[in-house]
């Protein structure tokens, strides 16, 4: 078991290392130096408080969108979709806000709008797991499609009777200050939201490991004909996981609307779903693993953008980064699996020899 | 209306080199889930190529490598490496947004007018095109969708009627025997993934250079999983393929009609989900699946 | 003298769990019947496998006729005229026969119809009776292993190594395959025969070639030995099954326990897999099911269990009506059930020893601590198991897999024998099994009896039906062929029963 677990943290760590260098060795193709460039970005993420700040603010929808993937995952199921289940969140995270801001106390307003959001969200994503458990629909597909849905609903609304008072722009109007999440460290924009994102990765681990729901899940995920021998319905569990999983990816809506931007706008966070799933892959789907890649992604969100912003690098470094660091990392799952088969057979040979 | 047909023929050409090309490669037991971005890289080195070189054909040849570089970096870590098809896929497809858009940047700069290039031009067949009707919907189309015209029957000849479309068949179905047959499972699924990258490729590049000669990197958003999608609802048949991608070519054709004539009575983005919206409906309600029974399973022999 | 035809000389295997061939050397002559005999993993299918070029080889050497050859895939083998036959059939059973003997053997564009006819005289001349146009998947299991047998005469095969081949086979059916073996040889053609049944190699081989742990022990003419010396060399002690132990004089009066009633189960399509199977198990009773697999074997358990509705017919536990209820309601009813396929149905192959004991009990508080799960004491339990019923394993937190076949199937044993309070079901309870884990589960089937359960053991292994039932059913096409006492049968009498033949006695 302990030489598994440093294996993981070996190989993890190579394959972070390797993605981050081959990205800087394409930036040889722009003439641009490459340990200058990274220098930058290094040196420029805790060079202040609000940058440093940045990482975690960045990180917090990424964790909630690579929880909604790896839950699914857990049960065997592919949620692809957790994009179109946080666009859900967000239009309903937006609309509840402006509807009941002013009307109640800041507190207990956010806290209709988070649990409406959960909802929302988990009746979208719950919808999958129906369409999987009582049509044998492919959920992969589904889910893959009902994102186009979802941002295509978003716009719509955006569009025409969310729009701001000024209609100019495709985007609602601003939020009341008063529906803010706080921020917790003063002079950044880091809120409480990444709170949250960590206390809901934790919960998410005790759901899995710690109580009976979690452990049928897991069950029907890794044997769901053994499973059903022990009376364990994987239908049920299939919309109990999509319900979860599409709550989880809603979150990041609230989080993001209330807690970044204060409005919802078209073209908003547009990227968080496939980031989810590489973060996802990245923490082997262990919620707290997630806690730490999401971090990490998020790092990479704000050096990358410095980058840009600093030496005239695209800031399409960032999915450079992520591609070559998810690509490196599966790779590594390679790496360690024929590291434990090469331990076990000598492991053998010295047996047989002796 | 004649219009409408003949886009929507044209519509449906890239998703028909796509998901022939999904048929095959599931056919032999694997997914190619980095099929959008093996239609960005596509779409990429079509346009890349016949900017710099002026030649449309180039730029298609250009194409077919970017389709088979993205598909070979695949199949290598799905095939060889035995990894997850699903979670691979999804890394390519980050991976192929950002080269082509950072090497957007290292080739053209930052220009400031949008670059474009003359798109595949329209070769009415003579005589044929001046048919009522069928002439200016089949016979009024670009080379690539004519290309298809040969392709649709070629591949359903090879993989019903010949030796390598038996290997292909059984190949999905049950590795072991094609193993035990003395033929080599991993180079049959790596050889078919490769050649789907080349007619991804081809698909790609319709959708820059085959009819708007532009390139943005979210060119292809969401077609390749259509694609990917019509597969499956063509009951991993060339043939239910074609029928899958005429329906998702038509509910193009008829959302982007709908959006330049002011969309009436619906929002215009009822038309642009259509497709998607017609997606879940048909794999909801499609029944009698015919799922190459190996489907997405690496085959390990024990060692 | 003559070359062989084939030799093998100092061949080793490692796999990264299991030495599979150490140092191992043989041959085998033309016009030859050899016999490879020994336990489950003793390194009989690795070494074949490898002469086919399916495994390589970590050293040794391969000569065909004194020439040194390297086989590095099915195809050189093939080229060199050897075919072998799988235990587990590799057919695609989507497609027809036809598609399935050309596979990678023809080139370019197929003439269907004449591969068909080809085909079809091919079967002809062997007095096979095959369509070749019928998909594989349609065909009873003695059917699939002759197009198996057709693949390989439609490549011209000199040596047939065969896997296990009268596993699936009724008696008859193997006295079938006898016969074909012996007239394949007679014109110069050889076969070896992978088993591990003493019977079968005596009535066929001429040479037998005994291998215990990845290694030779014994390479012996079949006219210089015995059965006995057979198994000895086989199991490497004296062979010591678990004495018998008859049940109480008091089972035979005592109350039934369990109690099947005209059972069907139809299929959309009008095909029954049961059909009308009434039989009762009394208290402290083993009932055995003897026949072939596939005869509906699968679906009594599942009825029984609530994983299958059947059409008609009731079941009752202790006099209640249990036809409709659930399979959560079952397991809380207390009947346990040992699987057949362990890894499909029986474990989480993923997960560790510990999670896999509470399966079956997921929904009651029995491991629970304040509603969340009481890892400590679920671990002790495990812990107290694996020394009880003697699982090789690190401990409770090892992953299900990293064990053998013998041991996984103590695990699962274990739990079904705690949940099984009135009613355990062991579905070829024994199949892959060395000779130790078989003993370890048979004393635990009789010590479980004492206890006053009842037991349904259903087995293709016709010693283990009468070295352990009281009573015996046969089935054949999901009907019950008859109910005997244990004394009232013989090896032959069962064999027709399970081909199908009946007669009209019953108990």
């Amino acid at each position: 078991m302990n030489e598994k677990l440093r294996d993981l943290i070996i190989t993890d760590f190579l394959a972070i290392v390797l993605g981050l260098t081959v990205s800087a060795l394409i930036l040889l193709f722009l003439d641009k130096n490459p340990v200058e460039s990274f220098g930058i970005l290094f040196s420029s993420i805790i060079s202040d408080k609000y940058t440093f700040a940045e990482i975690f603010v960045k990180a917090t929808p990424l964790i909630f969108t690579a929880l909604a993937f790896a839950f699914a995952f857990k049960a065997n199921l592919f949620n692809i979709g957790a994009q179109g289940q946080f666009y859900i969140g967000s239009l309903i995270a937006v609309s509840s806000s402006l509807f009941l801001q002013g009307k109640m106390p800041s507190g207990i307003a956010l806290v209709i709008v988070f649990l409406l959001t959960v909802i929302g969200g988990g009746i979208w994503g719950s919808f999958i797991g129906f369409a999987k458990a009582k049509f044998k629909a492919n959920e992969f597909l589904v889910s893959m499609m009902s994102t186009y849905v979802a941002l295509a609903i978003m716009n719509y609304l955006l569009r025409t009777v969310l729009i701001e008072t000024k209609a100019e722009y495709p985007q609602t109007n601003p939020l009341d200050t008063s529906m803010w999440l706080p921020t917790f460290i003063p002079g950044t924009r880091l809120h409480i939201g990444f709170l949250i994102a960590v206390i809901v990765a934790i919960a998410v681990w005790i759901l899995l490991y710690k109580t009976t729901l979690g452990y049928r899940i897991r069950v029907v995920g890794r044997n769901s004909e053994a499973a059903r021998l022990a009376g364990i319905s994987s239908k049920r569990l299939y919309i109990i996981a999509f319900l979860i999983s599409g709550s989880l990816a809603a979150m990041a809506g609230f989080t993001e609307v209330n807690g970044v931007q204060h409005m919802l706008l078209q073209g908003f966070n547009p990227d968080i779903g496939s980031a989810g799933i590489g973060i996802a892959i990245l923490a082997n789907a262990n919620p707290i693993g997630i806690i730490f890649a999401s971090i990490l992604f998020g790092a990479l969100k704000v050096g990358g953008t410095i980058m840009g912003q600093m030496s005239g690098i695209p800031s399409s470094i960032i999915e450079l980064m992520q591609g070559f660091v998810m690509v490196f990392v599966i790779l590594s799952y390679f790496v360690r699996s024929q590291l434990e088969i090469r331990r076990e057979k000598r492991k053998l040979r010295k047996v047989v020899e002796e | 209306m004649i219009n409408i047909l003949s886009r929507a023929l044209m519509m449906s050409t890239p998703l028909l080199y796509g998901s022939i090309a999904e048929v095959y490669a599931e056919r032999t037991g694997m997914m190619v889930t980095a099929i959008e971005g093996i239609f960005l890289m596509g779409a990429w080195g079509g346009f890349v190529g016949a900017y710099l070189s002026g030649s449309l054909f180039l730029g298609i040849i250009v194409a077919i490598l970017a389709g088979i570089i993205t598909a070979v970096s695949y199949a290598w870590i799905t095939v060889y490496l035995k990894q997850h098809q699903v979670v691979t896929g999804v890394a390519i497809n980050i991976l192929a947004v950002g080269i082509c858009s950072f090497f957007m940047r290292v080739i053209f700069g930052v220009p400031i007018i949008p670059l474009t290039v003359e798109p595949l031009a329209t070769i009415p067949i003579p005589i044929l095109s001046q048919i009522p009707v069928i002439g200016p919907v089949f016979f009024n189309q670009n080379i690539l969708t004519y290309l298809m015209y040969l392709i649709i029957p070629t591949a359903y000849f090879i993989l019903y009627k010949t030796s390598i479309g038996l290997i292909i068949r059984s190949t999905g179905e049950n590795p072991v025997a094609v193993d035990v047959a003395g033929l080599t499972v991993e180079r049959i699924r790596f050889i078919v993934v490769l050649i789907a990258g080349a007619m991804g490729g081809i698909a790609g590049a319709f959708y820059s250079i085959g009819y708007i000669g532009m390139f943005t990197t979210n060119i292809i958003g969401g077609r390749g999983w259509i694609a990917f999608a019509i597969c499956f609802l063509g009951n991993w048949n060339p043939l239910g393929a074609l029928i899958g991608a005429l329906v998702f070519g038509l509910a193009e054709a008829i959302g982007i009609y709908m959006q330049s004539s002011g969309g009436g009575f619906f929002p215009n983005e009822l038309f642009i989900a259509l497709p998607y919206i017609l997606t879940i409906v048909l794999t909801i309600t499609r029944k009698s699946f015919n799922v190459p029974a190996q489907l997405g399973v690496p085959y390990k022999k024990e060692n | 003298m003559n070359k062989p035809f084939f030799e093998l000389k100092n061949i080793t295997k490692y796999f990264s769990k299991v030495i599979a061939n150490n140092n191992v050397s043989f041959s085998i002559n033309k016009g030859e019947v050899l016999a490879l005999l020994g336990e489950n993993g003793a390194g009989k299918s690795t070494i074949m496998k490898i002469l086919y070029g399916l495994y390589e080889a970590d050293s040794g050497d391969i000569f065909m006729e004194g020439v040194k050859q390297k086989i590095n895939s099915p195809k050189d083998a093939m080229s060199l005229g050897i075919t072998m036959i799988q235990q587990h059939f590799s057919l695609v059973p989507a497609h027809t026969v036809t598609e399935n003997i050309i596979l990678g053997n023809v080139k370019g564009r197929i003439d269907w119809k004449a591969y068909e006819n080809e085909i079809g005289e091919l079967a002809n001349k062997y007095g096979f009776e095959i369509d070749p146009k019928a998909l594989v998947k349609d065909l009873p299991v003695g059917l699939q292993q002759k197009v198996e047998i057709l693949k390989a005469l439609h490549l011209k095969t000199k040596l047939l190594i065969m896997d296990e081949p009268t596993a699936v086979l009724t008696p008859q059916e193997a006295e079938n395959l006898m016969e074909f073996v012996r007239e394949f040889t007679s014109s110069g053609n050889s076969v070896i025969f992978i088993t591990h049944k003493l019977k079968e190699v005596m009535e066929v081989a001429d040479r037998i070639i005994v291998m215990r742990s990845g290694e030779i022990h014994g390479d012996l003419k079949c006219a210089d030995t015995d059965e006995i010396e057979l198994s000895r060399l086989m199991i490497g002690r004296d062979i010591n099954p678990p004495a018998r132990i008859e049940a109480d004089s008091e089972a035979d009066s005592s109350e039934i326990r369990l109690q099947i009633d005209g059972i069907s189960v139809v299929e959309n399509d009008n095909i029954s897999r049961l059909n009308n199977v009434s039989f009762n198990i009394r208290r402290g009773e083993i009932f055995g099911i003897a026949g072939v697999s596939g005869n509906g074997q699968q679906d009594i358990c599942e009825v029984i269990i609530g994983a299958l509705t059947p059409s008609s017919g009731k079941i009752l536990l202790d006099g209640e009506d249990i036809t409709n209820s659930s399979i959560r309601e079952i397991i809380e009813k207390g009947i346990g059930y040992v699987p057949a396929d362990r890894h499909r149905d029986g474990m989480i192959m993923d997960m560790t020893l510990a999670e896999n004991m509470m399966l079956k009990d997921s929904f009651g508080e029995k491991w629970l601590k304040n509603k969340f799960i009481d890892n400590n004491k679920l671990k002790n339990y495990t812990n107290s198991i694996i020394k009880e019923y003697e699982v090789k394993a690190p401990g409770a937190e090892a992953n299900a897999k990293g064990l053998s076949g013998g041991n996984q199937q103590k695990v699962i044993v274990a739990r079904e024998v705690n949940n099984g309070s009135k009613l355990i079901i062991f579905n070829q309870p024994t199949r892959g099994l060395d000779l130790g884990a078989i003993n370890h589960v048979h004393k635990t089937i009789f010590k479980e009896r004492a206890k006053g359960k009842s037991i349904l053991l259903i087995s293709t292994e016709l010693s283990e039906i009468f070295g352990l039932s009281d009573r015996i059913a046969v089935i054949y096409k999901g009907m019950i062929q008859g109910i005997y006492n244990r004394s009232e049968l013989t090896t032959e009498k069962i064999g027709l029963l399970m081909a199908g033949y009946t007669d009209d006695k019953e108990v």
